[in-house]
């Protein structure tokens, strides 16, 4: 195939990638501040449908019941951290959480669990010195994305779906984004989409792991595409574990999503494979202690080898009042019962599960980037977490972002502005990527993505240390060139899962490489990740953080130093009466 | 249990046929799953589509022994009884290829029946407090957890007939919003349900109640729905007959 492909070309004012909490309210803000901008949402499967947002069980943290304050959330998300956050980052997120949470009760008509006298419920999740969660049940996450979803399709914002995105494509000149690349799923085609404006919005994923709880969908592709694009990623080596996944056995979707936290905070035992009991032995807190250190003693425990049927440990609630278990975890009850489990009387299989990914692009509270033209929200992004996101501010983080980038790409573009001439070579390089499995003779793909998941979950998972690490980035230099051997028939490109797999792929690979990379610079364990050759959180004060950029297809790496910009390891904001 | 399952797979868009396929059992197997096996392991050229894996997003529906089924959430033990399945995309909507559907009329039609929020608030103001157990806001959230799967909307007769019908879920939601005290929009809202596209085309059969994977009735919803419009019609609310 030749390079010379015809690509059509599309304009917009503003082009939205991703349909979760942060590209929907960045079409919304975006369209309320200008009705005259031509918004357009590119998703790569269903608006509203793919993505992570919808998947939030847990809920939405934000200071507003009496007691609790701005503060006190900033410091429970900076110690959380610990203490790498940009606190520029975490101030906005705590602060403009208030408002939209009300944005999304009252305006766009969220539904949040209420108490009896008729206020909102708030409930305790690990890690904070306050019950500030706000939810909907144990599925807040499909609340607020139907809600946003409706909103959107009541509007006049276009939609693409079934297109993703495969590179960011900036100006001749390099001075700004001039649009992105994408390939319509639906035919195979490739098209231009040149804009003012690009939201990146597509989330992050860290689905390269063999246990992994995001949307099937998610193959950290902005990620990808900004490293491409030459941008700086920041703390990628902060890879968010959550202790319990379900374990179906081989070849079962349903592997590595999430049972949710709240079980163990209800009381819910871990089991080994002989139906003991274990975690006491890592911590006083048992069950209950944190995600980071649950799921350290669970991978320990599989390590030592006394596991259940496929390889993880078991969860149980029997011990509780079974009433309570089907009122107060409905959703998970369900889920489990339809996949053969009994959640309320029975021993459910469960494994610690690769969740969220803190790290990625570096950004500003306004969430511009260091390219004109190219903002980013939500998961994509890095700095507002820190070292360890909180259950709860992932939902918080990309609506609070995803409508601060709305309202200042409506600021900073005017509609049917001139646009700038994009970089055919970028174009050009890009197709050729893309299309270059397509050239050659059609062969199976899967034992790469087998072995991408075993290898990163065994090396640069839950517990690394400096040979694993080698032995990771080892790994992934032949799985990409194993991956650049392969073919896939191009004979019918529409709506071909394989050609998209071996994209994903592609882009799952690229960014383990930065996971891997920055992993390997970070000589100390805090939060998500865990050294065992260096296992304490050394010298806080002078915290640093990972950056990372690819380079003639090398990733390069740097540290920087941490801005303490509101407060220092060993201070708080709170009143000492207060704290 | 065999070693095996045969799967017939629908391949094509709205022109099309069956293609056989055999699949190893595994305890634990949902169709998704099998699906998937197809894809991975004997033809990479089948197309379908699934985002979540776990019944929240409502994108892998198809219809499976001819009946609309989510199939991330359906264990094939339930399904497949005598060792085989039959798997094709959902009725009513159009077919992109193999099992994956265009949704975009589903979705037009959640917007045509009024499914969204009206607000009468802004994010200045605080929460409305409202009882969990207030009558009104239990008929709300009795149809609220809706994923926009289109099980219901593959499934019903009606749709079927008449290609203009609002369809289950789109009225589901309605009725949801017309419960909601703090939406503002029940005038435009009742007359977008009232047509003869709207509640009243619907016949109760109740296709949508069986099938519905988050046990939600929209029968029960649209029954409430053809109640407030004709109270709404005595009043002379709904505008002209439409």
């Amino acid at each position: 195939m030749s390079t010379n492909i015809q690509i059509e070309e599309l304009k917009t004012d503003v082009l939205i990638l991703g349909s979760g909490g942060a590209g929907l309210f960045g079409a919304l803000h975006a369209k309320a501040a200008n009705p005259e901008l031509e918004v357009t949402v590119a998703v790569k499967g269903l608006l509203g449908k793919c993505g992570c947002t919808r998947m939030v069980q847990g809920g939405y943290n934000v200071a507003i019941a009496p007691g609790d304050s701005t503060e006190r959330h900033f410091m429970d998300t900076v110690e959380g951290g610990k203490w790498i956050n940009r606190q520029d980052l975490a101030w906005t997120l705590v602060e403009q959480a208030q408002v939209r949470i009300r944005e999304l009760e009252n305006e766009l008509g969220c539904y949040f669990d209420r108490n009896p006298d008729g206020t909102v419920h708030q409930k305790a999740f690990a890690g904070q010195t306050f019950d500030r969660t706000v939810h909907k049940g144990d599925l807040t996450g499909i609340e607020i994305i139907n809600r946003l979803a409706e909103q959107v399709w009541a509007r006049d914002i276009k939609r693409m779906e079934d297109h993703r995105a495969v590179a960011l494509i900036p100006s001749k000149d390099g001075s700004r984004i001039a649009g992105v690349l994408m390939i319509d799923m639906r035919s195979g085609a490739f098209r231009l989409v040149r804009a003012s404006a690009v939201l990146l919005a597509t989330g992050g994923g860290p689905t390269m792991y063999k246990y992994h709880t995001p949307s099937g969908d998610k193959t950290c592709d902005g990620m990808a595409m900004s490293l491409r694009l030459g941008l700086t990623l920041r703390d990628m080596e902060m890879v968010q574990f959550h202790p319990t996944g379900l374990i179906a056995g081989e070849d079962t979707r349903i592997t590595g999503t999430i049972i949710e936290e709240g079980l163990r905070g209800a009381g819910g035992h871990l089991l080994d494979g002989n139906l003991e009991r274990f975690m006491h032995k890592y911590d006083e807190r048992g069950e209950r202690a944190t995600r980071d250190i649950v799921s350290r003693g669970m991978f320990q425990e599989m390590r030592n080898g006394v596991t259940a049927k496929h390889g993880g440990l078991y969860i149980t609630m029997k011990h509780l009042d079974p009433s309570m278990v089907k009122k107060s975890f409905k959703g998970m009850v369900e889920r489990c019962a339809d996949c053969g489990f009994d959640l309320v009387g029975g021993n459910v299989e469960v494994v610690p599960t690769a969740h969220y990914m803190m790290g990625g692009v570096v950004f500003e509270p306004d969430c511009t980037t260091e390219i004109p033209g190219l903002y980013a929200a939500g998961e994509d992004t890095g700095g507002v977490h820190g070292a360890n996101r909180l259950g709860g501010n992932g939902v918080a983080n990309s609506t609070v972002f995803g409508g601060i980038a709305g309202d200042t790409i409506a600021k900073d573009i005017k509609p049917n502005a001139t646009l700038v001439d994009p970089d055919r070579e970028a174009i050009d390089a890009a197709v050729r990527l893309c299309t270059q499995p397509l050239e050659r003779p059609a062969a199976k793909i899967d034992q790469v993505r087998t072995k991408l998941w075993e290898h990163m979950w065994e090396d640069a998972g839950i517990v690394r240390d400096a040979a694993s690490l080698a032995r990771a980035k080892g790994t992934l230099d032949e799985l990409d060139a194993e991956l650049d051997t392969i073919g896939v028939s191009g004979d019918n490109l529409a709506y071909n899962l394989t050609w998209h797999d071996w994209l994903n792929l592609k882009n799952l690979i690229l960014v383990s490489k930065s996971v891997v990379a920055a992993a390997t610079a970070r000589e100390d364990s805090r939060g998500a990740h865990f050294r065992a050759d260096y296992p304490d959180v050394r010298d806080l004060e002078n915290s640093t953080y990972t950056v990372v950029r690819l380079k003639d297809d090398e990733i390069t790496l740097g540290t920087e130093p941490v801005d303490f910009s509101r407060v220092k390891p060993g201070e708080t904001l709170l009143d000492e009466s207060a704290a | 249990m065999s070693n095996t399952i045969q799967v017939s797979v629908w391949r094509g868009a709205e022109e099309g046929e069956f293609q056989t396929f055999e699949v190893p059992r595994q305890p634990s197997q949902t169709v998704l799953d099998v699906i998937t096996y197809i894809q991975r392991n004997i033809d990479p050229t089948l197309s379908y589509r699934f985002a979540c894996r776990v019944g929240v997003c409502g994108s892998c529906a198809m219809t499976v022994n001819g009946r609309p089924r989510w199939t991330c959430r359906t264990h094939v033990d339930k399904v497949a009884g005598d060792g085989t399945l039959e798997v094709a995309p959902l009725r009513n909507l159009q077919v992109v290829k193999d099992l994956a559907c265009e949704m975009t009329e589903f979705f037009d039609k959640m917007n045509r029946a009024e499914g969204k929020f009206h607000p009468t608030k802004t994010r200045d103001d605080d929460f409305d407090f409202i009882k969990p157990d207030d009558k009104k806001r239990k008929q709300a959230s009795a149809g609220i957890e809706c994923i926009g799967c289109g099980v219901c909307y593959a499934a019903c007769d009606i749709v079927d007939w008449n290609k203009d019908y609002l369809g289950p879920a789109a009225l589901n939601r309605a009725w949801t919003l017309v419960n909601d005290e703090r939406d503002g929009g029940n005038d435009v809202r009742l007359a977008a349900v009232a047509g003869d596209a709207g509640c009243h085309a619907c016949h109760s059969q109740q296709g949508c109640v069986e099938h519905c994977p988050k046990h939600l009735s929209p029968t029960h919803s649209i029954a409430g729905l053809k109640r407030e419009t004709a109270k709404a019609a005595l009043k002379g609310l709904l505008g002209g007959d439409d």
